[in-house]
C-alpha cells in the first residue's frame, strides 16, 4: 500500500508543482544520462569510421612478401618471389579468387621535356578491380595487353597533372625510367592521400610482363596480392599461400618461412581494438559524470527534506507512517530520476546525432546502450533517493513541528 | 462511569540532558471523557506542550501510563504510533500548518490517504467537511491564497476526516483576531457536539478556556488545583 499509485500521483503533483527545483534536481542526472550515451555513441561512430577508411585498403586482400634477411647467418638469404611462385600459386590454390604479381620500382617518368620520379608498377588488370580504382578517363589495360607485354600504362592523377597540365594525356607516349616508351591507355581517379601521408596518386600501372621485360633488374616481384574467394577463406587461404611458398621455395618443414603473408584485416583489427579502447574510456568518463549526477539528486533531496522539515511534522502529526514518509520521497526522486532519464536519453541522441553528422561519422546510437545507461541512471536515482528518504522517515515529528 | 477516552497514571517525562536529567513532568494523572471538552493551562515551561506530545502519541512517557480508548499506547513502536495518531488524535496548531504545495481539498483529504482510502471517496469526504466549515468553494486554493481564519477551517477539517475521537487544539486562535477566534471556537464546539469529539484546549487565553467544560493546570510539570496555583507559578 506504502508504494500504491496514490503515493505516485501525489508525488507527480509535487515535482509539477516545483518546476525550478524538479528541473534543478533533475538537470544534473539528464546531463550525465546524456553525456553517457553520447560518449558511446562517438566512441562506436570513431570506430566504425576508423575502421571503414581501413577497409578502402580491401579487407580481404592478402600481400605475400619476401622477408627481410634475418641476423642469423646460418639461415640462407629468403628467395625472392618469383614467376615460378606465381605459377604455383595459380595453379595449386584451391582458396584464391585472384593471384596478382606486383613489381614496382620508384622510377622516372618523362613528358616532352619534363621528368619526374613516380612510382611505376607492374600490375595485372585485376589489380584495379581489387584497390577500387576508377578510370577518369580512358580505360584500362586487358589480359591481351599482358600476353602480348604491350607497351601502354595508366597514369594516376598527379603524373598526369605534373606532366601535362591542361593538356589530354590520353594516346600521348610517356618514357619509362629513361628507356621504356608507352603509350597511355587511361587517367585514374583521385584517391588523394594514404593514412600515412604518402600520395596514392602519384602512380604509373602497367602489364607485369612489360614491366618484367623491360624494367625489371631480375624477374622478382616486390609483393603478389591474393584475394580469397570469399572472407571466410581468408585463415584458410593463409595457410594455403604458406604451405605452397614453403614447398616452392624448398624449405624443410620446421624451417621458418622467407616471406611474410599479412592483410590489412590486421591492421584492423588492431585499430578497431585502440577505437575500442578509446570509446570504453569515454563510457567511463561519462559513467563518472552520470553518478555525479546521481550524487546531485541525492543532495538536492537532502536539503529538500531539511526545507521540508515542516511539512514531515505535520504528515506524521496526521498520522503518515515512517514507511509512508519513506515511500513518499522515495516515489518523489524515482519521478524525477526517470524524467531526467527521459530528457537525458533524448539530448544524448540529439547531441550524438548532431555530432556524428558533423564529424562525417555513422549515427549509431546501440539500444542496449541506451537502456544501459537508462537502468543505470533509474538505478543511480533510486539508490541516492533512499538516503534523504530515509532521514525523512525517521525525523522526530515533535522536533520537526517545532522548528516553525 | 464508562471508561475514559483518555487516562493517564503517574505520567512522567524526563528529559536526558548534559547536566542529568530534567523532568518535565512528574506524576500527571488525568482523566477525559469522551466527548468532553477540556482546557490545559498553565504557563509557559509547565509541561503544557510535552503533556500534548505524550496525550497526542507523538512522544512516549519516561515512566507511568497512558491509556488511550480503553489501550495502553505508551510503549508503541513509531509505526504504531502513526497508526493511533491516523485514526484516534485530530490536531490543530496555532500556526495551522497546512501543506503549502497542497490545495484545501488535498490538504483535507490527506489522513484518509494514510488510510488507505480510494481517492475518490476520500475525496468526497472531504469535500463534505470543506463544506461543513462553510469553505465549499475553496477547495481548490491553495493555503497561501486562504486567510488566516479559513486556514484554521481547512486544519480544523483536516484534523476530523478520519473521524477521531480526540481532537487535540494547541492554542487554535492564537494567530487570529478576536472575532475570528471567536467564530472558531464557536466551530470547534458545534463540531464537537455534532460529533461527539473530545476536544483538549491548549491555551494561554481565559476567554478562550471558558468555552471547556473543565480546565487542567499545570505547574511545574504537575497537575495543580486552581488558576491561581498556576499562574502563581509565574511570579
Amino acid at each position: 500500500m506504502a508504494l500504491g499509485r496514490e503515493t505516485w500521483r501525489l508525488a507527480l503533483k509535487l515535482v509539477v508543482r516545483q518546476p525550478g527545483r524538479s528541473a534543478l534536481t533533475m538537470l544534473g542526472l539528464a546531463i550525465g544520462v546524456g553525456a553517457f550515451i553520447a560518449m558511446v555513441s562517438f566512441g562506436e561512430g570513431a570506430r566504425r569510421s576508423v575502421v571503414a577508411q581501413f577497409e578502402v585498403l580491401g579487407t580481404n586482400l592478402i600481400k605475400v612478401q619476401t622477408s627481410t634477411p634475418g641476423v642469423n647467418p646460418k639461415m640462407r638469404p629468403p628467395m625472392p618471389l618469383t614467376d615460378s611462385d606465381v605459377t604455383m600459386l595459380v595453379r595449386e590454390g584451391t582458396t584464391f579468387a585472384h593471384v596478382l604479381p606486383v613489381a614496382r620500382k620508384n622510377a622516372g617518368v618523362a613528358y616532352g621535356g619534363e621528368q619526374r620520379p613516380s612510382w611505376i608498377n607492374g600490375v595485372a588488370p585485376g589489380y584495379f578491380g581489387i584497390h577500387a580504382w576508377e578510370v577518369a578517363s580512358g580505360g584500362i589495360f586487358d589480359q591481351s595487353d599482358v600476353n602480348e607485354r604491350a607497351k601502354v600504362c595508366v597514369i594516376g592523377k598527379t603524373p598526369a597533372r605534373e606532366l601535362f597540365g591542361d593538356r589530354d594525356p590520353l594516346g600521348q607516349t610517356v618514357t619509362l625510367a629513361g628507356t621504356l616508351p608507352c603509350r597511355v591507355v587511361g587517367v585514374l581517379a583521385e584517391k588523394g592521400y594514404s593514412t600515412n601521408g604518402n600520395d596514392i596518386d602519384d602512380i604509373v600501372l602497367l602489364p607485369y610482363t612489360t614491366y618484367n621485360t623491360h624494367l625489371a633488374d631480375r624477374v622478382a616481384y616486390g609483393y603478389v596480392e591474393i584475394e580469397p574467394l570469399s572472407k571466410d577463406l581468408l585463415d584458410s587461404a593463409r595457410a594455403e599461400i604458406t604451405d605452397i611458398l614453403h614447398r616452392a621455395h624448398g624449405l624443410e618443414p620446421g624451417d621458418p618461412n622467407d616471406f611474410t603473408v599479412s592483410s590489412p584485416l590486421e591492421v584492423i583489427r588492431a585499430a578497431d581494438r585502440t577505437a575500442r579502447i578509446l570509446g570504453t574510456l569515454l563510457a567511463a568518463i561519462a559513467a563518472v559524470s552520470l553518478l555525479v549526477g546521481g550524487i546531485g539528486i541525492m543532495n538536492i533531496q537532502l536539503v529538500s527534506v531539511a526545507e521540508r522539515t515542516e511539512e514531515i511534522g505535520v504528515r506524521a502529526a496526521i498520522g503518515a507512517a515512517p514507511s509512508q514518509i519513506l515511500a513518499q520521497f522515495l516515489v518523489e526522486a524515482l519521478i524525477l530520476t526517470i524524467i531526467g532519464t527521459i530528457v537525458g536519453v533524448t539530448l544524448g541522441i540529439v547531441v550524438a546525432s548532431v555530432v556524428a553528422s558533423n564529424m562525417g561519422w555513422p549515427r549509431v546510437i546501440s539500444p542496449s546502450g541506451v537502456l544501459l545507461s537508462a537502468s543505470f541512471g533509474i538505478a543511480v536515482g533510486v539508490l541516492f533517493g533512499y538516503l534523504p528518504a530515509r532521514r525523512a522517515a525517521l525525523l522526530d515529528p515533535i522536533h520537526a513541528l517545532r522548528r516553525q | 462511569m464508562a471508561t475514559p477516552v483518555i487516562e493517564t497514571v503517574d505520567l512522567s517525562k524526563t528529559y536526558e540532558g548534559a547536566f542529568g536529567g530534567v523532568p518535565v513532568l512528574s506524576g500527571v494523572d488525568l482523566k477525559i471523557e469522551y466527548g468532553e471538552v477540556v482546557a490545559l493551562r498553565g504557563p509557559s515551561g509547565s509541561g503544557k506542550s510535552t503533556l500534548l506530545n505524550i496525550l497526542g502519541c507523538l512522544d512516549r512517557p519516561s515512566r507511568g501510563r497512558y491509556v488511550l480508548g480503553g489501550s495502553d499506547v505508551s510503549g508503541l513502536t513509531r509505526e504504531e504510533q502513526a497508526w493511533v495518531r491516523l485514526h484516534y488524535i485530530g490536531f490543530v496548531f496555532q500556526s495551522f500548518h497546512l501543506l503549502s504545495h497542497a490545495t484545501a481539498l488535498e490538504n483535507v483529504s490527506l489522513p484518509l490517504h494514510y488510510a488507505g482510502v480510494p481517492r475518490a471517496r476520500a475525496e468526497e469526504t472531504a469535500r463534505e467537511l470543506l463544506g461543513r466549515v462553510g469553505l465549499d468553494h475553496r477547495g481548490g486554493h491553495f493555503p497561501a491564497q486562504l486567510s488566516g481564519g479559513e486556514k484554521q477551517r481547512v486544519a480544523i477539517a483536516r484534523a476530523l476526516t478520519s473521524r477521531p475521537p480526540v481532537l487535540l487544539a494547541d492554542e487554535p486562535t492564537g494567530a487570529l483576531d478576536t472575532r475570528t477566534g471567536t467564530e472558531i471556537m464557536r466551530l470547534l464546539l458545534e463540531l464537537h457536539r455534532e460529533r461527539g469529539t473530545s476536544i483538549i484546549l491548549v491555551t494561554h487565553d481565559p476567554s478562550v478556556a471558558d468555552y471547556a467544560d473543565r480546565q487542567i493546570f499545570l505547574r511545574d510539570g504537575k497537575v495543580v488545583d486552581t488558576p491561581e496555583a498556576a499562574v502563581g507559578a509565574r511570579a
